[in-house]
């Protein structure tokens, strides 16, 4: 795909101008437009802003900001990303402490958000639009503007041929025409009759094929146009969630249920989709043997929906590759975990405390898990791990061998104390803040499936009682996404046409024969910037198809190699 | 020469310049809005949302309709039992549950995210005498945020006696915000 | 399902033996250069100023040279660096007519490829032959991968490097029969055969089945699409590569530094050949990458949730994308054509190497799917 940015000057010199060769310069006419101004200075202000607009959309630019834009993007891949993976940025302060803040302030831990990096983008699509828009209305131009008029001597072009025909020049020409008409080439006759005047003397026709190259050139550059006012959209009027369930555990989307909602910013609360999910079963298989022994082998989260309150019930399979769709929105599976379920009894043996509670993989291979509980009317709060198959190992660790559940355990160490759920101040349901709490016990105390743990000194209990499985789902949506879809499939079809189709021109001339009788017709061919080459093919078949069936070959004079 | 290079230094400072304080604009406005903070909506009669109807399960598994209770001021309380916060406004709101309950007002709590069991080892612990009902999937929630702008836990919505939204405090309330509320919900005409 | 371990053996063994040659082949078309026969430049009635002039300016050489030549024969006629010398037509091309100077054109295409390649000498015979029978053993040796592990053979690095030089093989056969483009058959082979030989020594995996994420028909198509444009874009660098060599030995002839000999700089294609011979490989490859791109977007979304979050393999395959991008306008802009294009080019082949070898295996995100462990 070329010539995109050809700046205006060169351009008028097309239609007109033949003696420079039947193309014009065009394909030259960077050398004198893209180099800019330091040739011509501007005039006033105003001819500043018209020369800044030239370097703006000229090409040199366009392969600046090209460049701009692939450099800038390798911190956003190198460096953590506050947008993905927000304890990593946390953990490069840490070790970073004096370059960390600074590197903040340029924005190198959300650069794809960074002003910077936008204006980059801004920059480049700015310069894009200035370069189709005006191409758009030559192309319309040039459409119009019939082909030039075919050159004396048609044997100094790329291809040419010659054959001998029976017919007069005339009618030989208006054959030639007849067959080019019929490959849809537009055609260009001379005017008043051939006779010598305004350069149309003699008997030939002009034909001119492939504007599909430039409409391809310019689908694909406003097809990217679309693509970025499609994400635009997505941006504004899209959001993601996330939110975490329990089997047997249902949930409303509705913002006070959700884990986490980034909503775009013309998004209110009540724009959400009102269905609601049921979390019915949750199933894990994982490889038992072989060399991915231990990695998952297949996730399947067993849900019942409804579109809407009070709606039709409906059964799914939520899975890896298979989200859910309702009402335009997309809930998928995004990861999983254990839940053991815990009671915990006060000193008097009242229950204060009983659910299954989500406890957070550490290891995602092993699915060695974290959490808390809390019993709050009991003063007792909990913070331990959970194996889904314990081993203790020789060194007194606790460890896990498999994700399967196989032989669950959970390792708990006991607070007791007031844990300060009576106060203004929200807390993570995943951690205990452990200040002013006393803390039960040594080393953690190890519970299998069904066992109790009595506190000492008569402070209570807790039984790990029985064992479920969480998901967490990932509930988006993105009005700008099919939209981004199609123009990114424009932008594939437009970049077809403008490598593979070729802006040809063909010439037919026809001048008495020497003996008198019939004409030789001459045949001339060019392309412009023939990207995919077999030009040369396509100017063989078409002569000898001018030539007729039962003519004899042509002869040819062409260059070869590749 | 140096002319020429002057101005393109300055024409390509300005066109940046432009387009940096253009793609800060960009940026701002594709961020999103964080939640909403503390923040107290009224409605004025004649513009007030109906509320939604709902029948749901108490603690303990009494049956509760909302529709019954028209004709009483409603103060309707989302929280959970694992929400410091709304533990926390809770004895307030059981203070005024004594105050205003014999003179046409009534408390009741959706217990959201929790179990029956939990919520009312709670209620027990602090003496909340005013019935919750059990509402794990946030569905009670869901039906009011289509009409008033719930977010976060706690929320806490006043309902008037014809059964619309008189007005509603996102986060934590306040006692003195309630007795507003109260009085605001109380003019119907 | 479990892995045919039957076929995975079947596999590993055809892809030795594809390597074996492969290498083979590479000392045939190496043996080509050294002791085949000289191309032959053969008359030339026109040497066009249009095409070549707008087309395939050779940085560096003087543009005006072209238009010169007008009707003039070609003994001799290597006027100026990077002028290609054109066959003639229906003369014949390779081994055809008197003249005996070194043509840096490709041969004409006059001829049908198999008899222009049969008359090409017994070294070029038998290094096509070896390259077509190792592109069969290469092939089957994918296929049995797949039929081994009951999917598409590139769920993996080790996967997807045997499957992209298999691609960049078939491409380059393509190539040398439409562009009779053999000459370069020790270079593109070669490189070939180092990337085989590099993926089955250090990154070799046995066959097994797929994590959950990646069990999907999208992979058929995204990832196939990969596979395509990055064997594509392979051959691309090394013409790019070679492009740059035999620029500057010309540099260096017409700067008088060095005489022009017949060895194996001097049996370098022209730079101009090159230069489009590289561009028609980059503008096959460019869409496919493009498609490939979308339809691994297409793919995060119904995994991930997002079809775009800009995690380091999918920001990496958009620097790819752009830099190549950034080729194909530097191709159409004055004083960017030529050596700086193409080390954009090969910048950009080293952008998507660098994305498959190091940041799928070393960053993680959740595209870290190498399976290399």
């Amino acid at each position: 795909m070329t010539d995109v940015h050809t700046p205006r000057s060169s351009e008028s010199a097309e239609p007109a101008d033949e003696a420079t060769g039947p193309f014009g310069q065009e394909d030259n006419g960077e050398a004198g437009g893209g180099t800019g101004g330091t040739a011509v200075p501007p005039a006033a202000g105003a001819g500043w802003l018209l020369w800044g607009w030239r370097q703006l959309t000229s090409m040199r630019t366009a392969l600046v900001l090209l460049f701009l834009l692939a450099l800038g993007s390798v911190p956003g891949s190198v460096l953590p990303q506050q947008g993905s993976d927000p304890s990593a940025v946390q953990q490069y302060y840490v070790s970073h402490p004096w370059l960390a803040p600074w590197m903040n302030h340029l924005g190198l831990f959300n650069v794809f958000a960074a002003p910077w990096f936008a204006a980059i983008y801004l920059l480049l699509f700015a310069s894009l639009v200035g370069c189709v828009v005006p191409r758009t209305f030559r192309l319309v131009g040039s459409a119009r503007t019939p082909p030039p008029r075919a050159p004396r001597n048609l044997a100094r072009l790329p291809q040419s041929a010659s054959y001998p025909s029976a017919l007069s020049p005339d009618a030989a020409v208006d054959a030639a025409a007849s067959i080019l008409a019929g490959h849809r080439f537009r055609l260009r006759r001379p005017e008043n009759g051939g006779r010598p005047g305004n350069g149309d003397a003699g008997h030939w026709v002009a034909a001119e094929k492939g504007y599909l190259r430039e409409v391809g050139n310019l689908i694909f550059h406003l097809s990217l146009l679309g693509v970025l006012i499609s994400i635009a959209v997505g941006g504004l009027f899209g959001y993601k969630a996330d939110e975490l369930v329990v089997e047997g555990g249902s949930f409303a989307d509705t913002t006070a249920a959700l884990d986490e909602f980034h909503p775009g910013r013309l998004v209110t609360g009540s724009d959400l989709a009102p269905f609601r999910l049921t979390l019915d079963k949750f199933t894990a298989q994982y490889f038992t043997s072989g060399q991915s022994a231990g990695e998952p082998e297949s996730f399947s989260a067993q849900v019942t929906y409804a579109a809407t309150p009070g709606g039709q019930q409906r059964t799914d399979n939520i899975e890896v590759n298979h989200p859910l769709s309702v009402d335009s929105v997309n809930v998928y599976l995004i990861g999983h975990g254990y839940a053991p379920v815990f009671r915990v009894a006060n000193g008097q043996g009242k229950v204060s405390y009983e659910e299954a509670t989500p406890f957070i993989p550490a290891n995602t291979g092993t699915l060695l898990s974290d959490g808390v509980v809390k019993a709050p009317e009991a003063s007792l709060g909990f913070m331990g791990v959970f194996v889904p198959t314990a081993v203790m190992t020789a060194n007194g660790t606790l460890e896990s061998l498999f994700p399967a559940a196989d032989n669950p355990a959970v390792s708990l160490i006991g607070y007791s104390g007031n844990l300060g759920m009576n106060t203004e101040v929200s807390q993570s349901v995943y951690q205990l803040d452990t200040t002013g709490l006393t803390k039960i016990s040594g080393s953690p105390h190890l519970m299998y499936q069904g066992q109790t743990w009595t506190l000492p000194g008569g402070r209570g209990s807790i039984t790990y009682v029985g064992l479920k499985q969480w998901v967490s789902l990932a509930i988006t949506y993105d009005p700008g996404q099919v939209p981004a879809l199609v123009c990114g499939l424009l932008a594939i079809a437009g970049l077809l046409l403008s490598f593979f189709v070729r802006r040809r021109r063909m010439f037919v001339r026809a001048v008495p024969a020497a003996s008198g009788a019939g004409s030789v017709v001459t045949v001339g061919g060019l392309t412009r910037s023939d990207a995919s080459g077999g030009f040369e093919d396509e100017f063989a078949s078409l002569s000898a198809e001018l030539a007729g069936q039962d003519r004899p070959e042509p002869n040819y004079q062409s260059e070869t190699g590749a | 020469m140096f002319r020429a290079k002057r101005r393109t230094v300055i024409t390509a400072a300005a066109v940046i310049a432009v387009l940096l304080a253009g793609a800060l604009a960009v940026t701002l406005l594709t961020q999103g809005k964080g939640n909403a903070s503390d923040s107290m909506v009224e409605y004025p009669v004649g513009q007030r949302p109906v509320a939604p109807d709902f029948t749901a399960t108490s603690l303990t598994g009494t049956p509760i309709k909302f529709a019954s209770y028209r004709g009483k001021i409603v103060v309707l309380n989302f929280w959970g039992s694992w929400c410091p916060p709304c533990r926390n406004e809770a004895p307030m709101l059981e203070v005024l549950q004594q105050l205003y309950g014999s003179k046409g007002v009534s408390f009741l709590g959706d217990d959201v995210a929790d179990t029956p069991q939990n919520a009312l080892v709670f209620d027990s612990s602090v003496h909340i005498t005013y019935p919750s009902v059990n509402d794990p999937g946030y569905a009670i929630v869901q039906d009011f945020s289509q009409v008033v702008p719930v977010s976060d836990t706690p929320t806490t919505v006043v309902i008037d006696r014809t059964g619309h939204v008189a007005g509603l405090v996102l986060g934590t309330v306040t006692y003195a915000e309630m007795t507003k509320l109260l009085s605001y919900a109380a003019v119907t005409k | 399902m479990s892995v045919n371990l039957g076929w995975a053996h079947v596999s590993s063994d055809f892809m030795i033996v594809a390597l074996l040659i492969y290498s083979l082949a590479v000392l045939a078309f190496a043996g080509d250069y050294a002791f085949g026969r000289p191309r032959r430049a053969t008359s030339v009635t026109v040497v066009p100023a249009a095409e070549s002039g707008a087309e395939l300016v050779a940085v560096g050489a003087a543009v005006g040279a072209g238009s010169a030549n007008g009707a003039d024969t070609a003994s001799g006629a290597d006027t100026a660096a990077g002028q290609p010398i054109v066959g003639g037509p229906g003369g014949g091309s390779a081994g055809g007519t008197a003249g005996g100077v070194t043509t840096r054109g490709l041969p004409s295409r006059r001829l049908g490829a198999f008899r222009a390649i049969w008359a090409a000498g017994p070294w070029v015979r038998s290094a096509v032959a070896l390259s077509a029978l190792g592109m069969l053993a290469h092939l089957t040796a994918v296929t049995t991968r797949g039929l081994a592990v009951h999917r598409a053979p590139w769920g993996n690095m080790y996967e997807f490097i045997t499957a992209l030089t298999c691609v960049a093989a078939f491409f380059f056969g393509y190539i040398v029969v439409r562009y009779r483009a053999w000459a370069l058959g020790v270079f593109v082979m070669g490189a070939l055969v180092l990337a085989l030989g590099l993926a089955e020594t250090l990154i070799y995996t046995p066959a097994g089945p797929l994590v959950p994420a990646l069990q999907s028909y999208w992979l058929s198509i995204h990832v196939t699409a990969m596979t395509l444009a990055t064997g594509i874009f392979f051959v691309a660098a090394v013409l790019g590569i070679l492009y740059l060599v035999a620029e500057r030995y010309r540099a260096r002839i017409a700067a008088g530094k060095v005489q022009p000999g017949n060895g194996l700089l001097d049996r370098i294609p022209s730079a101009a050949t090159l230069d489009k011979l590289t561009y028609r490989t980059v503008i096959f490859g460019f869409p496919i990458w493009t498609f490939g791109v979308i339809a691994g977007a297409i793919w995060a979304d119904q995994a991930w949730g997002r079809y775009w979050g800009w995690d380091p393999v999918e920001t990496w395959a958009f620097i790819t994308w752009v830099i190549y991008a950034a080729y194909l306008h530097a191709r159409a802009t004055a004083g960017w054509r030529g050596a700086r294009a193409h080390y954009i080019q090969i910048l950009g082949f080293a952008s998507l190497v660098t994305n498959m070898l190091v940041v799928q295996v070393f960053i993680t995100g959740m595209h870290s799917y190498a399976g290399v462990h």
